[in-house]
């Protein structure tokens, strides 16, 4: 039936070249290790939600999948009292899952060197400006909501003077 | 604040996918090392956020996302980035340990395909991914990976077993 099933099992034999073993002591420390910033130095925004871009999105879907359950078509006025007195349709609601997260960079600006909460040592600012898109699937009505908004992330970065 | 290092289960699944999602990373960021990077920034990005491995096609959309970033951020791969999105390009280093020459040529074959088919190919064989799943990560219909699939394992019948 499948005749490429002899080229399926012999491209399962093939061996994946191993990740270094120092990949999970990496992510194990990155999941450990909560970065600690001194109170005197800035705090980097990594990831800064726009908040009211946000918020706008997710009104407007709100809005948006309240007015597409609205029944606009005029009731019937032949109707029986007992066909009136019917249930209401038992749809579910959408049952939405996190399909997607991109995450677009569309602008870095290196904008020179700061001395951060009065350091002794330098640091360089970096400013990013990027684009965020979380994407939710309903995986049984097939339908999904898509919310973008714009973020921008400040990186101190230190100098050395070696 | 929690600890998600506490979540005891995040190294179970991860050695299980490790090799896959470097793999996987590949298909855009040609060296080992920078996969590494992309799978480690994007894996530990979803373990914060998830806690649980159920939604495989979020994990590998975030490896996918994470490697384009890598690849916008630094402005000297532009170059490279246009040449991976153009076509396939050979892999600097290789991706898989082949046992003998025939395990080679397939090896290599697998390396030649065009990328929309060959990062189906990965996903599917060596992440073993449902279409459904690939179709959600890579944006696209479940017919169109499913076909780019068939396309893959065509071309390379053709060039390890010709007729």
């Amino acid at each position: 039936m499948n005749d490429f099933s002899e080229l399926e099992r012999e491209l399962k034999s093939l061996q994946l070249v191993k990740p270094s073993a120092r990949l999970m002591e990496r992510i194990e420390q990155a999941l450990t290790h909560v970065t600690e910033i001194p109170p005197n130095v800035i705090a980097p925004k990594r990831f800064t939600i726009n908040w009211v871009g946000l918020g706008f999105g997710l009104a407007a879907a709100a809005a948006f999948l309240i007015l597409a359950r609205i029944d606009f078509r005029p009731a019937a006025r032949t109707q029986s009292r007992i066909a009136t007195a019917a249930p209401q349709s038992t749809a579910p609601l959408p049952n939405f899952l996190p399909a997607a997260v991109t995450r677009v960079v569309y602008n870095t600006r290196d904008e020179g060197l700061v001395f951060p909460g009065g350091q002794e040592l330098p640091a360089r600012r970096v400013r990013t400006a990027q684009r965020e898109t979380l994407q939710w699937r309903d995986p049984q009505s097939g339908a999904s909501l898509r919310v973008s908004y714009p973020t921008e992330e400040v990186t101190l970065i230190p100098v050395s003077g070696q | 604040m929690e600890n998600v290092a506490t979540h005891e289960d995040w190294k179970v699944c991860f050695s299980q996918l490790a090799p896959g999602l470097v793999l996987f990373a590949r298909q855009w960021v040609r060296s080992p090392a920078d996969a590494e990077d992309v799978v480690q920034e994007a894996f530990v990005r979803f373990w914060r956020r998830n806690h649980r491995i159920d939604n495989r096609a979020l994990l590998y959309s975030a490896v996918r996302s994470a490697a384009l970033d890598l690849i916008r951020r630094d402005q000297r791969r532009s170059r490279r980035e246009i040449e991976v999105f153009a076509d396939a390009s050979r892999s600097v280093e290789p991706e898989f340990e082949p046992g003998d020459d025939s395990q080679r040529e397939l090896a290599a074959a697998v390396d030649d395909l065009p990328r929309d088919q060959r990062e189906v190919l990965v996903m599917k064989v060596w992440n073993e991914l449902t279409f459904a799943e690939i179709a959600e990560t890579l944006g696209i219909s479940q017919n169109t990976a499913a076909s780019r699939y068939r396309y893959a394992l065509a071309t390379l019948k053709k060039k390890v077993q010709p007729q």
